[in-house]
């Protein structure tokens, strides 16, 4: 589909972004605050991506002032050249009185150009604040790893890799080259946060626990596409339960308990949503976590030995990109756990 | 307002006067800072008349001045303007430029005020110098005064920047000696002065028990352009750091004056000058790094590596990027180290001091596994002159979570009028007699007997340190980083 540069705003030289983006504010006068507390690059090849992403942006800045970069990449195009764009999104604040006011900045990348992106983005950031640098797509082998200089967190969607195996390798291959320390923030293990919530704080209660200590199988239903959010799932498991991968048969899987019992998981793919339910089983009892219709909310069902049951209702957040970058951006720190999870979930993907 | 004068600039057909010099005094002209009566006189080799320079000067002031070109206000401005052709070594040149300058006070009413600027290589300075004083124009008379503006490179190290002192000291007092940094003559570099001694603030903080440590950064996306000669003769330690770089971290690291006057601010500079930890032979290799450009990507094209620019050697050994760590062994920055970096060809174009503060003690919100960022008080010098303050804040939500936000202040856009380019004031200063913003003698000498010790390991020790590439687009050699990351920092990120 052939690249719309409409919606990315005014034209400007490469060159002269910087004077650009002064004029722009300039000529807002005060009657608009420019606000930015991170600096929010989106890297995309498609390019139709242009509109679909100038969209998101104008919808993420609503609650994230931040600078943002978008960069569409082109790298089949004929000629190699590099166009540049800016524009603001402006949304009235809460009090509705002043607009507060972010800027966006779009790079066209076409043809080899691609070696020239870490100038891009490292020659137009806002100084002193932190770099978000969403990938949208899939990593280019071998990383140009001066990328990782300065980024402070990586957002990426393993589920929209056609290799998420081979895409991790690479990553985290390169992360471990140049000793970065970025957050790695991965949408399809967001995608199942609230999923997640939902069984932990099953087991916050000492009479659930057993279920765990005595866990016998895991069955989880997830729509044909996420495969790989629900091999996440498994991943998490494995990770704070400590299991061992034993074998893989298609949708089942065998691991085992630190005590050598072992853990059966059972991958159903059914139409719904990425995950649409969890039952953990132990021989006297279960936790099953299903979605509900409307999609917003999990139903949560304890069955405990002598038919005693209890129910829970819980938000289930919403899947939208938009909701998860919102959510990831919320959560800060470094995902210890997911990189604990694709320990085993890498092998699996 | 200062008195009126006549401002005669040798080098009258160089890049500086089209650039800088002309559209500065023409916007003094149209903010009514410039005496009505002031003259301008160019004097260069090439044949022009009056009025062809005048045409030129015209197009690239259009092109240059910051105001733009009012055509009412060019009218008023350009018959002052004259062109005198001369070489710079003919007496006779000097004789009918005085009888010229005779003429003009007398039209105008000048009463024999003149500002001389050199805008000339160093080489040509000694003989205009002289033809000067042979022509009786250095001298002053009737209460009238009789200045000189040298631009730099002033000296190429201690030994020919002494020697270039003696040389104007032979015909110019030392107060009649303005020796201009533009960098000095930049609203936030003045402004150091302002926000370190205006504000209760900052001043009980500005020392070692609350900094940690300083950058100073001068970056430019260009490279050598047409100056590749220059380059190949200067270097960026030289070009930028033994003056530039040095004054900023004079301003920043100086005790209060104790008046205003151009002297007592000097004292206090020259002071820290004093106080700059002299490195060995040997510890040049350790505390300073050099690099070189390679090639790579600027504005989303490629460029070429320094040794393949126009007029530069292939096998140069001329540093495109410093990096120094600077000690300044007083009271007050005992063990706080300045860190002062400059390059061609990186990432972004700025100059920028950033104070950055200790961190908070290691309790409480610092306990995580994260450690919170310093807070950084930034000095924009340029462009887009301001001044931002990092902090951490709690981000809304019932968790405690907090990033760093920054507070930030724009001249562009906080006040209504613009700030005026560094040779407006600084020029406005000269005809004024203000040397403040001008270095002295002493502070120029030091300088270069800072610097010329690194010059002396890079090129004349036996096992000199080595020189770095760098990608053209980054931000300098993986060494430089390396220079802060053995004292546990980093550069900040601009």
């Amino acid at each position: 589909m052939a690249l719309d540069t409409a919606k990315l705003g005014e034209p400007v030289e490469i060159g002269q972004i910087g004077r650009e983006i002064k004029r722009l504010w300039e000529a807002t006068g005060s009657a608009k605050t420019r606000a930015s507390l991170i600096n929010f690059a989106i890297y995309c090849e498609a390019g139709e991506a242009a509109e679909r992403n100038t969209e998101l942006i104008n919808e993420f800045t609503r609650t994230h002032a931040c600078r943002a970069l978008l960069i569409i990449a082109e790298p089949d195009a004929a000629e190699t050249r590099t166009r540049a764009w800016i524009n603001a999104h402006c949304h009235l604040g809460r009090a509705g009185e002043k607009p507060v006011c972010c800027e966006q900045i779009s790079f066209v990348v076409e043809g080899r150009a691609r070696n020239l992106i870490p100038n891009i983005l490292f020659s137009n950031l806002d100084s002193d604040l932190p770099l978000v640098l969403w990938w949208q797509g899939e990593f280019p082998d071998p990383i140009d790893e001066h990328l990782w200089a300065w980024v402070d967190r990586l957002v990426f969607d393993s589920h929209l890799w056609r290799n998420p195996t081979a895409q991790l390798t690479l990553l985290l291959d390169s992360l471990a080259h140049t000793q970065s320390r970025l957050a790695m923030c991965d949408l399809n293990w967001t995608r199942s946060l609230h999923l997640r919530q939902a069984l932990a704080q099953m087991f916050d209660h000492p009479e659930n626990q057993p279920i765990l200590e005595c866990l016998e199988h895991v069955a989880i239903s997830h729509s044909p596409e996420f495969r790989s959010t629900a091999l996440l799932l498994v991943g998490w498991f494995a990770a704070q339960l400590k299991l061992e991968l034993q074998s893989c048969e298609g949708s089942q899987l065998l691991l085992a308990a630190p005590s050598g019992k072992p853990v059966t998981f059972a991958l159903t793919a059914e139409a719904g949503r990425s995950i649409s339910r969890c039952e953990v089983r132990s021989d006297k009892a279960a936790v099953e976590v299903v979605r509900d219709g409307s999609g917003d909310f999990f139903r949560v069902e304890v069955r405990l030995p002598q038919g005693r049951t209890y129910h829970h209702l819980l938000p289930a957040g919403n899947n939208e990109t938009t909701s998860l970058l919102a959510e990831e951006l919320a959560l800060g720190g470094r995902h210890r756990v997911y990189i604990k999870a694709l320990g085993i979930a890498k092998a699996l993907l | 307002m200062p008195q009126p004068c006549t401002v005669i600039i040798f080098g009258a057909s160089g890049d500086l006067t089209f650039r800088k010099l002309i559209p500065a005094l023409y916007n003094l002209a149209a903010d009514g800072d410039l005496p009505a009566a002031t003259n301008i006189v160019g004097f260069a080799r090439r044949p022009k008349t009056d009025d062809s320079w005048r045409g030129e000067l015209k197009e690239t002031t259009t092109k240059s001045s910051r105001s733009g070109l009012n055509e009412e206000i060019w009218g008023s401005f350009a018959p002052r303007i004259f062109y005198h052709q001369s070489e710079f070594g003919n007496a006779a040149g000097y004789q009918s430029l005085a009888k010229r300058l005779d003429e003009l006070d007398a039209q105008s009413g000048t009463r024999g005020n003149r500002l001389f600027y050199l805008s000339v290589s160093p080489t040509d300075y000694e003989g205009i110098l002289t033809q000067l004083a042979a022509a009786g124009l250095s001298g002053t008379k009737g209460g009238a005064w009789t200045r000189v503006i040298v631009e730099k490179p002033f000296g190429t190290d201690l030994s020919t920047a002494h020697a270039l002192n003696e040389v104007v000291a032979r015909v110019f007092r030392e107060k009649d000696t303005f020796r201009i940094d533009h960098y000095l003559g930049k609203e936030t570099a003045q402004n150091i002065m302002v926000l370190r001694f205006g504000n209760g603030i900052f001043e009980p903080l500005w020392n070692s028990h609350y900094i940690d440590h300083v950058q100073i950064t001068a970056a430019e996306p260009l490279g050598v352009e047409q100056r590749g000669p220059y380059y190949e003769s200067s270097g960026a330690l030289r070009d930028m750091v033994q003056n530039h770089l040095l004054q900023l971290l004079c301003l920043t690291a100086m005790e209060p004056p104790t008046d205003l006057r151009a002297d007592s601010v000097r004292d206090e500079k020259v002071k820290v000058i004093r106080s700059l930890r002299q490195m060995t032979i040997e510890e040049v290799g350790t505390h300073v790094v050099r690099g070189q450009y390679a090639a790579g990507a600027i504005a989303g094209k490629e460029v070429k590596a320094y040794r393949e620019e126009d007029r530069v050697s292939p096998t140069s050994m001329t540093e495109t990027y410093v990096a120094v760590k600077v000690n300044v062994d007083n009271w007050r920055w005992a063990n706080v180290p300045f860190y002062i970096r400059v390059g061609k060809r990186l990432a972004k174009g700025g100059t920028e001091i950033a104070i950055q503060f200790k961190n908070a003690p290691n309790v409480l919100f610092n306990k995580a596994a994260e450690p919170l960022g310093p807070n950084v008080l930034v000095i924009r010098i340029q462009p887009d002159e301001g001044i931002s303050l990092r902090m951490q804040c709690k981000m809304p939500g019932n968790a405690i979570r907090i990033e760093p936000v920054k507070m930030d202040f724009h001249y562009g856009t906080s006040f209504g009028k613009a700030s005026p380019e560094a040779y407006e004031r600084l020029l406005l200063d000269a005809m004024s007699g203000d040397a403040t913003l001008f270095a002295r003698r002493d502070e120029v000498e030091g300088a270069w007997k800072f610097v010329d010790v690194i010059e002396e390991a890079w090129h004349q020790s036996e096992n000199p340190p080595p020189l770095c590439t760098y990608p053209s687009g980054s931000w300098g050699p993986k060494e430089s980083d390396d220079l802060l990351e053995r004292d546990g920092r980093t550069w900040r990120r601009m």
